[in-house]
């Protein structure tokens, strides 16, 4: 979350906007804090709009039965029926952070939805001194397969934030969740309760470093279950490892319908002209979503094709690589009119979701990534997307059928010219991609696992199979 | 389509009892990173685990018209680059068995034969590793149980595609005989033979789940009619 005194700057900046003439000559002035002087050759950020500047109160959280007309009664009846025989037995989900980051975003949504249906569902959070979310911070970049010294004072803070929390925290429900690593040492409570324990894990396992997985690892058998998002993040433990799907909720400022009206303004505030195909890439400004090659496969398209290129992102304000990232698209982007450069605050979920809308296609060409919710995002969308064939994105692009998987810059260029010259295979992509979010990536579908997982754990329990 | 059926409908003895079924992905322990490795996985793996790459996948996919039969045959091709065996693994139609030993030995035996005509494509390493999950299944009722066959249309039309895959593609591992459970019904309650044989020989591999779903009901209005 930005600070008082970035949003100061923000806002600063939003009040010294350029003249109407000045922004017809620069074709914008600079708002981003970290806004540069006019120099020939490199593009600028496009000014954001006032409404940008400060964030939006939260949105109430949806029922149940708001998401009837997107996934139909039908399905709104099986997750009643499957919550039927679990009414009464509550679940509690630990986690170590109440706001920020993807799975407090997740668990806003799922924990009321599992209430409503009568399951209720409680939400804690560890607490820890700095010395603890430093040695959790290095440990999920070891999980990912940085290298990392794992000394016995790493290890012995971690234990002793852990038996802290466990001493604090009660564990009264019939299912305990804990999320992530950094609460992973609450598993010795275990004996303590009757409960059925699961470790959902959200990041890529794929490659952890040795030393910290080894020392972790022995917590993460003790569970009763353990979850991924993708079976190539799995490794290979003596527990049953169940498959969750990040999902994201329809209902959101993200992801709902807009009035096209609504979405023809932001295009105004951004200067993007929705009479001629538009590109788009969603994505925080950071090497591995390639940014630069999108510029570079634009730019090879362009020589076939009119479009326009939208790099929607965030990050460059409060991030110095960011910062850095930003100049190179700048610098790639050159003088060309058509790329439009957005550096937006994190808050700006609303406007996003305009933006991809408006959108003809979508790319995400990311090198290295997790899921990939901004796919799943355009998808839910009805968008052609093409996107880099990594991370847990070929769960979700099944290419040419749900969209356009690509290896390399003159790959994703090729699929662009071919994407906009041939609307009725993008249309039809497009529906599919669709269908596949509404069958597997939605956030009812989250709350249809997680009912299933109980359900499966309770009867395990009674046949005392348990462990 | 059905033609006119030569015993009159009769008001059905029992009623249609829609059910669905969800379903919950396990990861399992193996996965093969070459075709070799696919067809000693093939042969050890968990029977939920063939079903689960065959008959729910269907489910999984069922907005897909074209291109998609199954996660073998689809990881051969964008993996591995063989459509040869793609082609041939896509054309295994699962509601040819009634139980899941019979169609593992098939993809087995058609894996099996590509290996012995091209040895050299069964060590090449694919794109990215093919890893055998499982589902975990729970029936659920609905709110659907008609005794009427304009009752059964209704259900038809108004029950998720889950419930469609339940009854019309996963019914014959569970009655272990070449039918599902709406032809069942049809023929069974209603006499409706030739609407059952009809809607048996509805292809799901060119058909989109709503499709089959609106063919189904299109043809039992038609009998009805």
């Amino acid at each position: 979350m930005k600070t008082e005194e970035q949003r100061a700057t923000i806002a600063d900046s939003a009040a010294g906007l350029p003249t109407e003439a000045q922004a017809a000559e620069n074709r914008g002035g600079i708002v981003s804090p970290h806004a540069i002087p006019a120099e020939p050759g490199r593009a600028k950020t496009r000014p954001l709009p006032a409404s940008v500047l400060t964030p939006p109160p939260p949105a109430p959280s949806p029922r149940l039965d708001d998401y009837r007309d997107i996934i139909g009664q039908a399905q709104v009846d099986a997750l009643r029926f499957l919550a039927r025989d679990l009414k009464g037995k509550s679940i509690k989900m630990v986690n170590s952070t109440a706001v920020g980051g993807g799975v407090a975003e997740m668990l806003n949504r799922l924990v009321p939805l599992l209430s409503e249906l009568e399951v209720p569902t409680h939400w804690d959070v560890i607490t820890g001194g700095n010395d603890f979310f430093e040695v959790t911070k290095a440990f999920h970049n070891a999980l990912h397969g940085s290298s990392y010294e794992l000394t016995k004072s790493a290890q012995e803070i971690f234990l002793m934030y852990n038996e802290q929390n466990r001493e604090r925290l009660q564990f009264e429900e019939e299912m305990v969740v804990i999320h992530d690593p950094q609460p992973v040492g609450l598993i010795r409570s275990r004996d303590k309760t009757p409960a059925g324990w699961v470790w959902r894990c959200h990041i890529d396992l794929s490659n952890p470093d040795a030393r910290v997985w080894e020392f972790l690892r022995p917590f993460v058998e003790q569970y009763d279950a353990a979850i991924f998002s993708s079976q190539s993040f799995a490794r290979q433990l003596p527990i049953p490892q169940y498959l969750f799907y990040p999902c994201i909720d329809p209902l959101s400022e993200k992801n709902k319908e807009l009035p096209d009206s609504v979405v023809q303004k932001v295009c105004d505030d951004f200067g993007i002209d929705r009479s001629r195909p538009i590109v788009t890439q969603v994505s925080r400004f950071d090497r591995l979503k390639d940014p630069v090659g999108v510029v570079h496969g634009y730019k090879l398209a362009k020589k076939y094709v009119d479009c326009q290129l939208v790099l929607a992102g965030g990050g460059a304000s409060d991030d110095p690589e960011g910062a850095v990232v930003l100049q190179e698209v700048k610098e790639a982007a050159g003088n060309d009119p058509d790329i439009i450069i957005l550096d937006l605050p994190p808050w700006c979920a609303f406007e996003i979701n305009a933006i991809q809308r408006a959108s003809t296609i979508v790319v995400q060409k990311s090198l290295k990534e997790g899921f990939g919710l901004t796919v799943t995002e355009a998808l839910w969308k009805g968008k052609p997307t093409i996107a880099g064939a990594v991370g847990g994105i070929p769960n979700q692009i099944i290419h040419q059928l749900t969209g356009v998987l690509v290896h390399s810059v003159e790959g994703c260029a090729f699929q662009i010219r071919y994407l906009l010259t041939h609307p009725d295979f993008a249309k039809r992509i497009g529906a599919s991609g669709r269908e596949h979010v509404k069958e597997n990536f939605l956030m009812t579908t989250n709350v249809k696992r997680w009912l299933l997982l109980f359900r499966i754990l309770e009867e395990a329990k009674a046949r005392g199979t348990a462990r | 389509m059905a033609m006119a059926d030569e015993h009159p409908v009769r008001k059905p003895n029992k009623p249609f009892y829609f059910n669905t079924s969800e379903n919950l992905l396990r990861i399992g322990r193996q996965k093969a990173t070459n075709v070799s490795e696919l067809w000693q996985a093939l042969q050890t793996c968990p029977d939920d685990s063939i079903f689960q790459h065959t008959f729910r996948t269907l489910q999984e996919h069922h907005f897909i018209r074209q291109g998609f039969s199954n996660d073998f045959a689809h990881w051969c091709l964008s993996a591995c680059n063989e459509p040869v065996l793609a082609e041939q693994l896509a054309s295994v139609d699962v509601r040819e068995f009634t139980d899941i030993e019979g169609l593992r030995r098939r993809m087995v035996g058609i894996v099996n034969e590509f290996l012995q005509q091209h040895p050299q494509s069964g060590t090449k390493p694919a794109h990215e590793p093919f890893y055998f999950c499982a589902a975990s299944i729970v029936v659920l009722p609905t709110q659907f149980a008609p005794d009427t066959l304009p009752g059964f249309v209704d259900g038809l039309r108004h029950v998720s595609l889950h419930s469609i895959h339940h009854h019309f593609i996963e019914a014959r591992l569970r009655l272990h005989q070449m039918s599902n459970d709406f032809s069942n019904w049809l023929e069974q309650e209603v006499g409706l033979t030739q609407a059952a044989e009809s809607i048996e020989r509805i292809d799901i591999y060119t058909n989109t789940m709503e499709g089959v779903r609106h063919q189904i009901a299109t043809i039992v209005e038609q009998a009805l009619n």
